[in-house]
């Protein structure tokens, strides 16, 4: 698959993070990898590729889940992915943060 | 089994750990690929947590820095304060809990029973405004001793110590061991037991994914992550959402008839995962997961009947784990 393919590949996107999807809970990107998705999604709404990577990596607040499982630990921004699969994006907490008035 | 023998305990604290493991033979995806539930509902205050509370206290005097009187602060949302508090309550200590508002009633009322008082972070701050008010707290009263269970080694020693050689000895075969992820202390400790003692066991972390509202921090910056851990100890990580959770719970109780707390269900759902992968690549394994607690702390939530999706909503926003 190459780095355009067409997957259409379900994003969750948290709370913090909505006011860059126009407030969208969920989106759809494209990508044969982790990285491409979310260089599409940089591409799609702009400035929230930033505040997932710097320096060519995840930020270390910000965790990636495909299909429930912490990319970390299977290969990262290298995780190839197909249709089908799901990813989730969520901020690094202690168990729980729903301060009133977030955004 | 010589351990087995050894029943009696001179008082409460000394029975901590040396939990049963329990087989589930109705639940392990194959004969060869098994379920083996670590029941840490056994130790004296019900939970986990006694472990952890035990060795950071143990060590706290070691070091000089409780001495009778002396009062401890900890952030918790349940189970580590209660069994600080069983503790403190026996060696004549004070014992203060800044606990969020959001969790549970039976947590809260343990908590008084043993005799500790109790500061409330705001809902809308989580366990994140626990570990912060806390913080402030320990710094204001200098006096007071700040165990702090997400960065004090003594809560992983208490499991490198403690229920990772209880496993090696209770199932020498062990391939998988799963457990919750919030200090991390029980995965670090045991983690670290299985790296040096028996390095090709796969240690998994099961985090459970909360309602939507409690990700909602003002600035990504506000994001924790507990000193204590080192993602070089973990082989995996998951992510387990309150649906799963409960429908895992309520199949642990029906099939096994093991009556679990809700974080349990998280964690079962990823050794059943991790199991059925194992049947499909045509090996065998025996897989160990952490029971952290027993279901009576949660009976006020009333997740244990009635509609899934109406006892998913019934957490929404609760800090269930």
């Amino acid at each position: 698959m190459s780095a355009n393919a067409i997957n259409n590949i379900e994003v969750r996107i948290p709370t913090i993070l909505r006011p860059f999807t126009a407030g969208a809970k969920t989106v759809t990107a494209q990508g044969a990898t982790l990285r491409d998705l979310i260089a599409d999604l940089g591409k799609q709404f702009n400035g929230l590729e930033e505040r997932l990577m710097e320096n060519g990596a995840l930020l270390r607040f910000i965790n990636v889940y495909v299909n429930d499982e912490d990319v970390r630990f299977i290969g990262g921004l290298d995780l190839a992915l197909n249709a089908g699969d799901n990813v989730t994006i969520l901020p690094a907490v202690a168990g729980g943060a729903n301060r009133s008035g977030a955004i | 089994m010589e351990r087995t023998a050894v029943a009696r305990f001179n008082s409460l604290v000394e029975s901590v750990g040396r939990t049963p493991l329990i087989g589930l033979p109705k639940l392990s995806p194959a004969p060869n690929v098994r379920l083996w539930a670590k029941m840490e509902d056994r130790n004296p205050t019900g939970s986990v947590k006694d472990r952890a509370a035990l060795y950071m206290i143990e060590k706290a005097e070691a070091e000089g820095l409780l001495k009778p009187g002396s009062t401890i602060l900890e952030p918790t949302s349940g189970n580590t304060g209660i069994s600080l508090a069983m503790i403190a309550k026996l060696r004549g200590y004070q014992m203060i809990c800044v606990m969020p508002e959001n969790t549970s009633v039976e947590r809260r009322q343990l908590l008084e029973m043993w005799g500790a008082k109790i500061i409330s972070s705001p809902a809308a701050g989580g366990s994140n405004e626990a570990v912060r008010v806390a913080k402030e707290l320990a710094k204001e009263n200098p006096t007071w001793v700040f165990l702090y269970q997400y960065g004090n080694p003594a809560n992983s020693e208490a499991h490198f110590h403690g229920t990772g050689p209880e496993l090696l000895e209770d199932l020498p075969t062990i391939t998988h061991f799963i457990a919750g992820l919030g200090t991390t202390g029980t995965l670090m400790g045991t983690g670290r037991f299985f790296r040096q003692h028996k390095p090709d066991v796969e240690i998994i972390a099961a985090e459970p994914r909360y309602g939507e509202l409690v990700y909602g921090l003002r600035n990504i910056d506000e994001g924790f992550i507990p000193e204590l851990f080192d993602p070089t100890v973990l082989t995996r990580r998951f992510s387990v959402g309150a649906h799963d959770s409960v429908r895992r719970v309520r199949q642990l109780l029906d099939e096994e008839g093991i009556f679990a707390g809700i974080s349990t269900g998280a964690i079962l759902h990823a050794a059943i995962g991790i199991g059925n992968e194992v049947v499909k690549s045509g090996k065998s394994a025996d897989i160990a997961f952490i029971l952290c607690d027993a279901g009576w702390k949660y009976l006020s939530t009333g997740i244990y009947h009635g509609n899934i999706s109406e006892a998913e909503e019934r957490l929404e926003g609760q800090l269930w784990a």
